[in-house]
C-alpha cells in the first residue's frame, strides 16, 4: 500500500507549492504587518512593532465601522437575490427547448464581461442626464430625472443592481450543475404517482439541488464582502461614503495612503470575516459539502 | 550544428539591438498625442542610441499614482522618468522615490518657472521635480446669456448664485443648470473646495502649526454655502457624481450656465467640433467671497526621476529637453496647457493662437497650492470624506462633521511633529 501512495504526495507538492507560495505566505505576511506601524510615506518612523494598536484603532474607528456596515448590507442584499435569480435562471436552464445550448451561452455573458468595463457600462446607464436608466424611467420629463450615482441614498443600490445583473448568471452555472445529476428516473416515478409540477420541485428538485445552492450562497457571500472594482469605478466610495466597503477602505489606506500596516489590519479583518462567514455555511450543510451522502 | 550557429548568429544580433539605451517615460495619453511623439523622436534624434519606450498609465490621478506608487515601492529599475501630479512631489520625496534634481536643475533656471509650481516640487530645501505644464481653477460662463438678461460676469459667489437664478427662470429649460463643477468624492473635490473656503478668508490646515483649520466658521461657512446655495439652489443633484468631462460636457452641451474647470476646457468648449456653445464661452477667475480674494486651486503636471533609475543623468537630459522653451512653447501651442515657463506667457506666436493667456498668467502666478506634505493622501481622503458628506446629504451637521474631520487630520498631522516645517 505504501508504495501505492508514496508517489501520489510527490504529485501533490506543485499545488502544494503554489498554495504556500500564492495564498498561504501573503496571508502570514498580512498577519504579521498588521501588527506594525508601517507608513510608506514616512520612511523616517521605520517599521514599528506596536502590538494590538491598529486592531484597537480598528475597534474605534467609524470610518472602519461604516464601512464594515456597508459591506455587511451589500451581502445581505446582493447574495440572496443573486442565488434566487440563479435558480431561476438555471431552472429554465434545464428544461430541453430549442436554442437552448445558445441561451446558456447568452446567460453567461455578463459574468465573462470583465468587471471594470461593466461597472463603466453602468456607470453611464446610471447618469443623471445621459443615462439609458432615466430614459426608460421618464422618458422626455427631464425634471424627473435622478442621479442615482449622485444621491447617498441611492448610489449603493446601484452598485448593487449592477453585481447582480453581473453575477446572477454565476450563481445559475453553479446551480445548473447540481440540477444536472438528479436522477431523471425520481420525476418520471413521481409522474407516475401524480404528482404536480410544484410537488415535483418542491419534494425532489429543491433538496437535491440544495447543496449546489449552498454552494452558490458561499461562494458569492465571499466574492461580495470582498467586492472592490464595481465601487472603484462607479463611485470612488462616494457620495458621503456611501458605498466605501470595507475592502475599498482597506485598498485606500494601504495603496493611495501608504499605511501599509493599518492597510493591513483592515485586510486582515476581512479575511477573518469571510473565514467567519465559510465556517458558518460549511456547519450548516454539515458534510454535504464536501461531497458525501447525506446519513453516509 | 548549423542551427546552432544560427541560433547564436541570431542572439548576437538581438544583443546588438539590445546595445541601445532604453529610457522608460511613464505617463498618460495626452489630448494631443502627436506632439509629444514627435519631441520625444526629436529627443532620439539628438540623442543616438537611446530609445523612449513610452508606457501609457490611466489619466484619472488616483488611478495614475497608484501605477506609479507601485513601480516604486518594488524599486522598479525599469522607470527613468515619470509624471508628478502636483500634490505628489512631498510624498515621493520623504518616500525616497523620487531623485532630488539640485545638481541638475539650478537656482537660475528653477526662476525662468512660474514660482508657485516651483515651490510645490520642492520639499525640505531640495528639488524633486520639473514642471511641465500648470493648471489652475477658471470660471466660465455664457457669454450670450448674461448678455441677454444684461448682467456682468459674477464676482462674489453670491452674485454667481443671484444670476444663476435668474436666469434659470426666465429660460424656464429643465435641462439648464446653473453652475456645473466637480463635486464627486475624489480629488477633483477637494480642488473645488478650497477654492470656495479659501475665497472666504479661511484654510483647509495650518502647516506650520500643524492643526486642521476646517472647524473655523469661515470655513463652515463656505461648505454650509456651497450645500444650500450651489448644489441645492442652482445646481442639480448629478452634479454630485461629476468629475471633469461630465461636468464639462454638460456645459459644451449647453445646459449650464456657469462651469468650473482647469484651463484646457476652453480649448474643448470653443471648438465647435466638440461644443453647441463655440463662441459664446466668457472665462475669468474664480468668484470670491464679498470682501475676500479669489483664489484658483493650482494644478500642473511634473516630470520626476525615479531613484532607481539606471540611468540618471540620461533621464535628467531627457527631463531638461522636455521642459525646453521650445518644447513647452510646442505643447503649449497644441494642447492649449499653461507653460509652466513664465517667459512664454509673452511669446507672439502663443498670444496669436491663445489670447487669453496673457489673461490667464495672473491666474497661475496667484494659484494656491494644496499644501505640502507627506501625508497629503490621507488628509485628502478624510476631508474628500467630509465635503463629500457635508455637501450631498441635504441637511448635513456641518459643525459635527467639521470637528470630527478636523480631529482625524490633526491625528494624522501628528505623525509629522518634531521633523520641523516642511
Amino acid at each position: 500500500m505504501k508504495a501505492f501512495h508514496e508517489p501520489n504526495l510527490r504529485f501533490l507538492l506543485p499545488s502544494v507549492v503554489f498554495v504556500v507560495v500564492f495564498s498561504l505566505y501573503p496571508i502570514i505576511e498580512s498577519f504579521r504587518l498588521s501588527f506594525y506601524r508601517l507608513i510608506l510615506t514616512l520612511p523616517w518612523l521605520g517599521q514599528k512593532f506596536i502590538g494590538w494598536d491598529n486592531y484597537y484603532d480598528l475597534a474605534t474607528d467609524p470610518v472602519a465601522h461604516q464601512s464594515l456596515l456597508t459591506s455587511m448590507t451589500f451581502v445581505a442584499v446582493t447574495t440572496p437575490v443573486e442565488v434566487l435569480l440563479g435558480l431561476g435562471m438555471a431552472l429554465v436552464l434545464n428544461e430541453s427547448f430549442r436554442g437552448r445550448g445558445w441561451l446558456r451561452a447568452v446567460v453567461l455573458v455578463p459574468w465573462a464581461i470583465p468587471t471594470v468595463v461593466s461597472s463603466q457600462m453602468w456607470r453611464f446607464l446610471f447618469n443623471d442626464r445621459y443615462g439609458l436608466f432615466n430614459f426608460v424611467l421618464f422618458g422626455d420629463a427631464t425634471d424627473r430625472y435622478w442621479a442615482p450615482l449622485a444621491e447617498p441614498g441611492l448610489a449603493l443600490m446601484s452598485i448593487m443592481v449592477a453585481d447582480i445583473w453581473k453575477t446572477s448568471s454565476f450563481a445559475a452555472l453553479i446551480i445548473l450543475a447540481g440540477l444536472q445529476v438528479i436522477p431523471r428516473e425520481l420525476y418520471e416515478a413521481a409522474s407516475i404517482d401524480g404528482a404536480s409540477p410544484w410537488q415535483k420541485f418542491r419534494h425532489i428538485t429543491l433538496p437535491l439541488v440544495k447543496p449546489a445552492l449552498l454552494l452558490a450562497l458561499l461562494f458569492r457571500t465571499i466574492d461580495a464582502l470582498k467586492v472592490f472594482d464595481l465601487v472603484f469605478v462607479m463611485t470612488q466610495g462616494g457620495p458621503a461614503d456611501t458605498t466605501n466597503v470595507l475592502q475599498f477602505y482597506g485598498y485606500k489606506k494601504s495603496f493611495a495612503e501608504g499605511m501599509i500596516g493599518y492597510g493591513s489590519t483592515i485586510a486582515v479583518a476581512v479575511f477573518l470575516v469571510s473565514l467567519l462567514m465559510s465556517i458558518v455555511y460549511i456547519r450548516l450543510l454539515g458534510t454535504r459539502l464536501l461531497g458525501k451522502e447525506e446519513g453516509a | 550544428m548549423k542551427t546552432i550557429f544560427f541560433l547564436v548568429f541570431v542572439f548576437f544580433i538581438a544583443s546588438m539591438a539590445d546595445a541601445q539605451t532604453q529610457l522608460r517615460f511613464v505617463t498618460w495619453k495626452s489630448e494631443n498625442d502627436a506632439v509629444w511623439a514627435q519631441i520625444i523622436a526629436d529627443f532620439e534624434a539628438v540623442h543616438p542610441g537611446v530609445k523612449v519606450v513610452r508606457e501609457v498609465g490611466p489619466h484619472s490621478s488616483t488611478e495614475f499614482h497608484d501605477l506609479v506608487t507601485q513601480k516604486l515601492r518594488n524599486r522598479d529599475p525599469e522607470m527613468d522618468v515619470f509624471f508628478m501630479d502636483v500634490i505628489w512631489p512631498g510624498e515621493f520625496a520623504a518616500a525616497g522615490w523620487a531623485s532630488p534634481l539640485d545638481e541638475f536643475f539650478s537656482a537660475a533656471q528653477q526662476k525662468k518657472f512660474l514660482s508657485a509650481p516651483i515651490e510645490a516640487n520642492r520639499y525640505r530645501g531640495r528639488i524633486y521635480g520639473v514642471p511641465l505644464f500648470v493648471d489652475a481653477g477658471m470660471l466660465y460662463f455664457r457669454k450670450d446669456l448674461l448678455a441677454k438678461y444684461h448682467v456682468a460676469p459674477p464676482r462674489t459667489w453670491p452674485e454667481l448664485v443671484d444670476q444663476a437664478k435668474l436666469i434659470l427662470a426666465q429660460e424656464r429649460d429643465p435641462y439648464l443648470t446653473g453652475y456645473s463643477a466637480q463635486f464627486k468624492q475624489y480629488e477633483g473635490l477637494i480642488c473645488n473646495m478650497m477654492e470656495f473656503i479659501m475665497s472666504n478668508g479661511a484654510s483647509l490646515w495650518d502647516e506650520q502649526n500643524l492643526k486642521s483649520t476646517l472647524d473655523g466658521g469661515q470655513a463652515k461657512r463656505a461648505v454650509r454655502f456651497v450645500r444650500d446655495q450651489i448644489v441645492r439652489t442652482i445646481s442639480h443633484r448629478g452634479v454630485l457624481a461629476y468629475q471633469e468631462p461630465e461636468s464639462l460636457a454638460l456645459f459644451t452641451q449647453g445646459k449650464a450656465v456657469f462651469h468650473r474647470n482647469w484651463p484646457y476646457a476652453w480649448e474643448v468648449a470653443n471648438d465647435p467640433q466638440r461644443s453647441k456653445i463655440a463662441g459664446h464661452v466668457g472665462m475669468m477667475p474664480l468668484p470670491s467671497f464679498p470682501g475676500h480674494k479669489s483664489v484658483a486651486t493650482l494644478g500642473g503636471w511634473q516630470l520626476g526621476i525615479s531613484r532607481f533609475s539606471r540611468n540618471p543623468r540620461l533621464a535628467w537630459q531627457f527631463v531638461e529637453y522636455m521642459t525646453t522653451r521650445e518644447a513647452q512653447k510646442q505643447i503649449a501651442l497644441a494642447t492649449g496647457r499653461g507653460p509652466a515657463r513664465t517667459a512664454l506667457y509673452r511669446d507672439v506666436e502663443i498670444l496669436t493662437k491663445h489670447p487669453h493667456f496673457s489673461a490667464r498668467y495672473d491666474t497661475f502666478t496667484l494659484a494656491a497650492p494644496r499644501p505640502r506634505t507627506p501625508v497629503y493622501l490621507s488628509l485628502s481622503n478624510i476631508m474628500q470624506r467630509y465635503f463629500s458628506s457635508a455637501i450631498a446629504i441635504p441637511d448635513s451637521k456641518i459643525d459635527q462633521l467639521a470637528a470630527l474631520a478636523s480631529r482625524d487630520m490633526d491625528r494624522v498631522l501628528d505623525l509629522l511633529r518634531g521633523r520641523g516645517a516642511p
